[in-house]
């Protein structure tokens, strides 16, 4: 992960963000009546779309890819999560709210794991 | 020329330090910083832009520079003139460079292969004008092969690559297609995010 200050505080507000407005839309557009898959994949789908759209003025801020590939992840869990399970039980403002913003911090971090994994120079192979 | 390419970069010129000036540019800084503390000799900038890269080069340098975009040169014109060393810079289709071969000690590119049309044939011209043994610098974004950022990079690259570039390129293997050897690949973000170090080959 990036380790400047202002980045690190940018990620997180980025996706908290994102994924809390994807559990918004999932919260005010899904109900039980949904058949629960479908749920689950158009609201994955808008979550996608959402956080493309909104990754433009973030980026401005706090970087091109850094920003556009975990906003994308948040708002496609974040979809995924509170749409499946407002299809299965009706939920509340605050649950979808909670899961929402659990989701975005889950997925920065998963993002932040995965890059100190991958980052670096890496081992040339031979043809 | 290819005009079309052109008119895309023409088009996104005057709001390009907007959308790429500020977050990107902060984030990449050290990286770019790194890359082009390298310069020496004969150097050849690839896609020099608005010249958002320009303040990152290590002072008194001679680059040659190109761009396929007039009207992106025309926004680089106030960072060229800051420079404190010598940027000559034209306007120029990597796949029609009008440069002798062997030409150049170095060349360097800045996210400029999620662009180029044809990118085999446009590092073949690379290699055409960098002289035997000589170095080939790159920071640039490519695809990934991690999902789901795979997915969502083929996904955005439907629509990306009408106005601007496209996300999905497997620029590191195109190096190699084109000829050149890899000496180093460094990933800065993901494996999205890189720096590529090849030469070329002396025989």
């Amino acid at each position: 992960m990036d380790k400047r200050i202002y980045f690190v505080i940018g990620d997180v507000l980025v996706n908290v963000a994102i994924a809390l407005l994807v559990a918004l839309v999932s919260f005010w557009l899904v109900s039980t009546n949904w058949n629960m898959m479908v749920a689950m994949w158009l609201m994955m789908f808008v979550g996608m779309l959402l956080a493309m759209l909104l990754a433009l003025p973030a980026g401005i801020l706090f970087g091109a890819m850094e920003v556009m590939l975990p906003m994308k992840l948040s708002g496609m869990l974040s979809g995924m999560v509170v749409g499946m399970w407002a299809a299965m039980q009706p939920i509340t403002l605050s649950q979808a709210i909670g899961v929402g913003g659990t989701v975005g911090l889950i997925s920065v971090v998963l993002v932040w794991l995965l890059n100190s994994r991958i980052r670096g120079v890496q081992t040339l192979v031979e043809n | 020329m290819d005009l079309i390419t052109q008119k895309k970069w023409d088009k996104a010129a005057p709001t390009f330090d907007l959308m790429a000036g500020k977050g990107a540019e902060e984030r990449w800084e050290p990286f770019k910083r790194e890359l082009f503390s390298a310069m020496q000799g004969n150097i050849l900038f690839l896609a020099l832009g608005t010249g958002l890269d320009i303040p990152f080069f290590p002072a008194g340098q001679s680059i040659q520079a190109i761009d396929i975009s007039p009207k992106m040169l025309e926004q680089a014109e106030p960072r060229i003139a800051d420079y404190s060393g010598d940027i000559n810079a034209s306007v120029m289709d990597v796949h029609n460079m009008s440069f002798e071969d062997n030409s150049f000690d170095q060349i360097f590119t800045s996210c400029t292969f999620c662009s180029v049309p044809d990118p085999i044939n446009g590092l073949k011209s690379l290699k055409r004008v960098l002289k035997p043994g000589g170095e080939l610098m790159m920071f640039e974004h490519t695809g990934s092969r991690y999902y789901p950022f795979k997915l969502m990079m083929d996904m955005m690259t439907l629509i990306t690559s009408k106005i601007g570039p496209d996300m999905n390129r497997p620029t590191v293997e195109n190096v190699t297609a084109a000829g050149f050897e890899i000496t180093e690949v460094n990933h800065i973000f993901l494996d999205v995010v890189k720096t590529i170090k090849a030469t070329k080959p002396a025989g």
